[in-house]
């Protein structure tokens, strides 16, 4: 009795002019370039961010001056450095790439899975002229950017405790934040990758036993590695944070060779398929 | 004139579930057009790649005379979407949560703000402009994710059942909006499962059901087409049955029919004066609905009335 109006055509529908792509993703990339709507993802996250500022500057400020007074001040008496310096400044260096990287992190993988899962974030900016790749892109610069205003406000504490304990020696300690921005970029695109295959928001809890403590442990921001047996070191070399701590120590002492150098390229070369990685599983997770 | 959406075999898999099987329609501009089915026909999914949101699978889809596959960003500039569910920014106030969306179209910010408090005035929103999400209430919100979808003055706009969930009174408001939209050119493609929304709204309607287009029309078209003019609803005993039976079966035919489902019996295309003697033979005047035939009817009719889960 129902009349039906589906007759599935079987003739291929015409093909576009060559050079167009669908949803201009590459084929050698499996994505598309992000634009520059990555800025406006970026604004939108910006906007929440300061909309709540009351509550999300409180962090960086305390955690920094509690570490430095447990484990500066309560355990450093009891570690002996060579030369002439105090463990509360072998620390300074390390809490300026470790706090980054715990806002860096928890935004790609709490703030992310919120907005790809609980609130419908993602599913909003996908109906505008925003391709999932900007998405992306933007969750990630904001991942980064909240690193670096980690850092920013780090910096500020160690400032006014210079005087006293001597943490910052050179203003070449300014470079930190971008530091900041770039070990953010790199973890943020790691995190995101990792919350693109999460089903639930405990499984995100793996990521960070299971990858960002060990980092945060084994990073040299706490004690030399060469104290480790030598596979551990080399384990510990493959991880970003340990980049990011001894770049900044150089930038604190202002103590800054080719070594340092080194520890950029790495973290920048690193960047660019962490990076990819989160645009191909993300954007598989946003479009299907 | 082109048409606004023009789908042809139009197919999406997930896997090896086929969401939508190969449909055909055409919404033309300025038509106010619905989608009627039940969960997991396939409207979301259809909507989803006429928003370019998920690529299509196969067949031809063409928005405003762009294909879907090639032009992504062209077609969801022209596009207003409203999701099933609300994604509104819950930590921006109700402004605020306006002026993020006018930039992902690059809309300049002082045009921005004009189309805003239109769009707040439109929607009877303008004195809860500064407050956040969570104090209003679900017809706000649902009349503000409308107003999040006209920033970029759409020449298409989807909603994707836009009054589930919403008490009578903010249901006919959002109606009302919608054919003030429709009247201001807006072209409106509609999901709903509530016949009474489609019958209402919709210039014409498509009536899907896994996956597949079943027919589409007028909605007063396809009510005459299957089920006629009126339907006698029965709420009837045994004994009762029986005798009304017995009077109709005889009259059953070409245009009239029975339907009996658990305990309602239903009776399409009896003429008025047969309806009055079933009456009679009832007895009881209300247990006999002598109604209007009407969309739902239409849609049980095609689609069947055993509960799809």
């Amino acid at each position: 009795m129902a009349t039906t109006t589906s007759t599935p055509t079987t003739e291929a529908p015409p093909e576009p002019p060559s050079g167009r792509r669908r949803g201009g993703v590459l084929p050698w990339l499996g994505v598309a370039v992000p634009g520059r709507r990555t800025y406006r993802v970026w604004q939108r996250n910006r906007d929440v961010f300061f909309q709540l500022w009351r509550a999300e500057l409180m962090p960086p400020l305390v955690e920094p001056v509690i570490m430095f007074v447990a484990l500066g001040l309560g355990l450093g008496t009891y570690v002996e450095l060579t030369g002439d310096t105090e463990y509360i400044q072998y620390l300074g260096p390390g809490v300026l790439a470790m706090f980054p990287m715990f806002a860096s992190v928890f935004e790609s993988l709490f703030g992310a899975y919120f907005r790809m899962d609980q609130h419908g974030t993602y599913a909003a900016i996908l109906s505008t002229p925003a391709r999932p790749e900007e998405i992306i892109a933007g969750d990630a610069a904001w991942a980064a950017t909240r690193g670096a205003i980690n850092a920013a406000l780090i910096l500020v504490v160690m400032v006014a405790l210079t005087p006293v304990y001597g943490l910052i020696e050179s203003p070449l300690a300014l470079l930190t934040i971008p530091a900041a921005f770039v070990l953010g970029a790199v973890l943020g695109s790691l995190g995101l990758a990792y919350t693109s295959q999460a089903r639930s928001i405990s499984q995100l809890t793996y990521f960070f036993s299971l990858f960002v403590l060990p980092m945060f442990w084994f990073s040299g921001g706490f004690f030399p590695l060469e104290s480790l047996p030598g596979w551990a070191t080399a384990v510990a070399w493959f991880t970003p944070l340990l980049h990011a701590v001894e770049l900044n120590r150089g930038l604190v002492t202002g103590d800054i060779g080719w070594a340092h150098l080194g520890h950029l390229a790495w973290l920048v070369a690193v960047f660019f398929p962490a990076f990819w990685l989160a645009l191909w599983t993300m954007r598989r997770r946003l479009v299907e | 004139m082109p048409a606004m959406i023009e789908a042809h075999g139009l197919v999406k898999t997930f896997g090896d579930f086929r969401a939508v099987d190969g449909i055909d329609f055409r919404v033309e501009a300025g038509e106010f057009f619905g989608m009627l089915g039940p969960n997991g026909a396939g409207k979301t999914s259809t909507i989803r790649m006429i928003s370019c949101v998920v690529p299509i699978t196969a067949g031809a889809l063409q928005v405003d005379g762009l294909d879907v596959r090639y032009e992504d960003r062209a077609i969801k500039a022209r596009l207003g979407v409203v999701p099933q569910d609300d994604n509104l920014d819950q930590d921006l106030s109700v402004r605020k949560n306006l002026e993020v969306y006018a930039r992902y179209y690059d809309v300049p910010k002082r045009l921005a703000r004009e189309r805003i408090d239109e769009g707040l005035e439109l929607m009877q929103l303008q004195d809860r402009a500064d407050e956040r999400i969570s104090a209003l209430s679900g017809g706000m919100k649902r009349r503000l994710v409308v107003a999040r979808a006209l920033v970029n003055e759409p020449r298409l706009l989807i909603l994707d059942e836009p009054t589930t969930g919403l008490d009578p009174q903010a249901r006919h408001l959002v109606w009302r909006k919608l054919r003030l939209l429709r009247e201001r050119g807006v072209t409106i493609l509609l999901t709903t499962h509530y016949m009474d929304e489609a019958e209402h709204l919709c210039d014409r309607l498509i009536v899907m059901d896994h996956g597949r287009a079943l027919d589409d029309g007028r909605p007063r078209t396809l009510i005459e087409r299957y089920v006629g003019r009126d339907v006698l609803e029965l709420h009837l005993n045994d004994e009762e049955r029986a005798r009304v039976r017995a009077y109709l079966d005889p009259r059953l035919g070409e245009s009239a029919r029975v339907e009996q489902i658990e305990d309602v019996t239903y009776v399409y295309g009896l003429g008025q004066e047969h309806a009055r003697e079933v009456e009679e033979l009832v007895g009881d005047h209300y247990r006999v609905i002598d109604r209007r035939a009407n969309l739902e009817d239409v849609f049980l009719t095609l689609t069947g009335r055993a509960l799809v889960e």
